[in-house]
């Protein structure tokens, strides 16, 4: 065990600091060219523009230290907006199970970014139950296409979607995670409605799909019939591990210091309270030990296992801190927490401070609520076994 | 020591939680809220007739000389609906200060109007550097011949935007932080070199920040004596804190009931979620911080119904931690159980948590009050 980064790790730190600035965003520049250039820029680094990938399909092969790196720089530059669902979901998924055909067609799309996709999984009535999916994907007599029915719910940027990854039933006649179909299909055709749905914060992200009898060539099925849910489970993992947002939270954390910093206390100003500096000082605390675990899980995957069950813990962990550092920020705004109108009122951070609060709530529900994850630790980490009731 | 609320409590009790069942359902709350002026001024109406905004004044000022018990039973009920009218603003914390300081030829000026809903006042003590502070005034009123002039700022003022009459606190003495040398005047809302700048709050009410440049105002219009108005704001304040108190009890209550509800029926895994222990627990815990909040809210009650505004003090602060504390216990917990649902605005139980996190950002949130009991 060492704790130092090696001198090639401190040279890619560097590395990735030069490239950041270099290719920063400047004023009056076309935002959506810059966007398209930049993600060209870090290809041309080497697979910068899609870290996760293997190498096999154009990704850069970095060690666990090297990705640690990368997302502590990420956290404090200032990147092209970017959706997880294309690089980050979709297409692993591809790359694992799709046939040539269906790799060649689509990587190169979502790894240049010129197409968004949204992800089909939950429904009315499945959320934390998921394989109880009910949308029907009928085959046609003739084995074509198939036709496909139901309703997919809190489907984040379905409104700006290009395309939809989306788990059908296929078949009902025996267990619920057997007979799911995964199947890709585009979003802009007759049949499919998105209505918004309005979250607490106000906010218009997520929305409510139909789909009634949208025709789906055989040939954008991924990988057999039926095997929807292994593939779709992979993929789960994969967005656990994402969601923990260490970086990002100590960068925020700081922030919300520096906010306290300006919101006076009598003489002196909230960041003096030491209730307040408690408060945060535990939030930092905890960001501490979390890191290092986010570090351990990345080495034993490099070490050669997938992402397992530990990643649970990482998402458990990363999105109760988040919510913590959010809720602190409400209460750094005080009484301005409360304002809603259009500008902010008293401080510059506490509308947004409210507002990210609010979206917070999400963060321990989406990707497998927070109880099942924990139920999901306790049986495949712990070992405890239910018995018959 | 009697926990039965009179004959005429429990008329009144009655008759609130009826008016709120009839007309306070999510989307007629919501309807009013998205529209100026914020509420219902038939509803405001309503509650004048039927005596609502008389009670807490003397019979002498043509009130019912109800005390803090009568209000909570009113703002309990007001808080299971989420009430949109200005109860609060006009006559609890205006009003709570006029009853409290005003000249006699004062209140006979103004409270009949208060009574009757033509009138309608509002408290504006919160500053830009004053956080939770009522002591920290920076905003002057410097003597002028036989009247005072007001220069400064202040903040977050509650249905300023409809109010006709405000009450604001002024330094007339003293330095930034002390109790003494604030003084309490009633100021007409159209009153020259008086600014506002209006905006909605997350919890779908309204409030305004408020300039004042060189606004002239009458020794007349005086609340109380000069220099010695914190007094009086402290204890409207602490009246307040109980309304806001008894509100988010009554808000609570729909929160954990509507969740027992909800886990009941939606179906995951083959079972109603409420087959899940821990979300029962979890369900237990939220009852339980709700009773307890309950309790706390009768005993600040009583004690300060009682008189004693010592013993009252302290258990107003212990009153106001655990309500901001469990108020977004209960509100949190109860969006998680409804899952996706709860994060919508197209339930209850998003409304009545955003609710609780204004309610806990009024009057001092939950950490201020804990320093403040044990202080």
């Amino acid at each position: 065990m060492d704790i130092e980064l090696s001198q090639q790790d401190q040279d890619f730190r560097q590395d990735v600091r030069q490239f950041f600035a270099d290719n920063a965003y400047k004023a009056g520049e076309d935002y959506a060219e810059w966007r398209l250039e930049w993600f060209k820029k870090a290809a041309e680094k080497g697979g910068w523009d899609v870290p996760k990938w293997s190498p096999e399909f154009g990704g850069p092969g970095w060690t666990p230290t090297q990705h640690y790196i990368w997302e502590q720089e990420t956290a404090r530059a200032t990147l092209p907006w970017d959706m997880p669902f294309g690089v980050g979901m979709v297409a692993p998924i591809i790359m694992a199970y799709g046939n040539k055909a269906q790799q060649d067609r689509f990587l190169p799309d979502i790894r240049a970014r010129r197409v968004n996709w949204c992800q089909g999984y939950s429904e009315p009535g499945a959320g934390s139950d998921l394989a109880s999916l009910k949308t029907r994907a009928e085959l046609s007599a003739d084995g074509s296409h198939y036709v496909v029915n139901g309703t997919k719910i809190w489907t984040t940027a379905a409104h700006i979607a290009d395309w939809i990854f989306c788990l059908t039933r296929t078949d009902d006649s025996g267990k619920k995670q057997e007979g799911i179909t995964f199947l890709l299909f585009p979003m802009k055709q007759d049949g499919i409605e998105v209505k918004p749905i309005i979250t607490l914060g106000g906010a218009h992200s997520v929305n409510t799909v139909y789909l009634t009898d949208v025709k789906v060539p055989v040939e954008n099925r991924i990988g057999e019939q039926g095997k929807g849910w292994t593939y779709a489970k992979g993929l789960l993992q994969h967005e656990r591990t994402g969601l923990a947002g260490l970086s990002r939270s100590l960068v925020a954390l700081e922030g919300l210091r520096d906010n306290a910093r300006s919101v006076p206390r009598g003489n002196s100003t909230l960041m003096d309270d030491p209730a307040f500096r408690a408060k945060a000082a535990e939030l930092e605390i905890d960001l501490m030990a979390a890191e290092f675990t986010e570090l351990r899980s990345l080495a034993s995957a490099a070490a050669g296992a997938a992402p397992g069950p530990e990643s649970s813990i990482l998402k458990l962990k990363g999105t109760e801190i988040q919510q913590r550092i959010q809720k602190l920020t409400v209460e750094a705004g005080g009484i301005y927490s409360a304002a809603w109108g259009p500008k902010p009122v008293g401080n510059s951070f506490a509308k947004g401070g409210m507002a990210g609060y609010l979206a917070s709530r999400a963060y321990t529900i989406y990707g497998g609520a927070s109880e099942v994850q924990k139920d999901v630790v306790a049986k495949n980490v712990l070992g405890i076994k239910r018995s018959s009731r | 020591m009697n926990f039965e609320l009179s004959e005429e409590q429990q008329l009144i009790q009655d008759s609130v939680a009826r008016f709120v069942q009839e007309n306070y359902g999510l989307e007629a709350r919501v309807a009013l809220a998205a529209k100026d002026p914020g509420f219902s001024t038939t509803h405001w109406q309503t509650m004048a007739e039927l005596g609502w905004l008389a009670l807490p004044f003397a019979e002498a000022d043509g009130g019912f000389g109800g005390n803090q018990i009568d209000v909570m039973v009113i703002m309990e009920q007001f808080g299971k609906g989420l009430i949109l009218e200005p109860y609060l603003a006009s006559i609890v914390m205006g009003g709570g200060a006029l009853k409290r300081g005003a000249s006699a030829a004062l209140k006979e000026e103004i409270l009949a109007g208060v009574i009757d809903g033509t009138y309608q006042l509002t408290l504006a003590y919160a500053e830009p550097q004053s956080r939770f502070d009522l002591h920290d005034v920076t905003t002057s009123a410097r003597v002028d011949g036989d009247s005072f002039v007001i220069n400064g700022a202040k903040s977050m003022v509650l249905n300023a935007s409809t109010a006709s009459h405000i009450v604001v606190s002024a330094r007339t003495g003293g330095g930034q932080i002390d109790e003494s040398g604030i003084s309490l005047f009633l100021l007409n809302a159209d009153t020259d070199g008086l600014t506002r700048e209006d905006f909605p709050t997350v919890d779908g009410l309204r409030a305004s920040e408020l300039a004042f440049k060189d606004v002239r105002i009458g020794a007349d219009r005086l609340i109380g004596e000069v220099d010695k108005g914190y007094e009086i704001l402290n204890a409207t304040a602490n009246d307040a804190i109980l309304a806001l108190a008894a509100e988010a009890v009554g808000a609570m209550e729909v929160l954990y009931k509507d969740t027992v509800a909800y886990t009941q029926e939606r179906e995951q895994f083959g079972h109603p979620l409420s087959d899940f222990q821990v979300l029962q627990h979890r369900m237990v815990d939220m009852f339980m911080e709700y009773e307890q909040c309950k309790s706390m809210l009768y005993r600040a009650t009583m004690e300060a119904a009682a008189g004693d505004p010592e013993t009252a003090q302290r258990t107003i602060h212990a009153l106001k931690h655990i309500v901001g504390k469990y108020g977004i216990f209960i509100g949190e917990n109860a969006v998680q159980l409804h899952g996706g649902m709860g994060m919508t605005e197209e339930l209850r139980v998003g409304h009545y948590f955003k609710r609780m996190l204004v309610i806990d950002s009024q009057f001092g949130n939950a950490d201020y009050h804990l320093q403040k009991f044990a202080a």
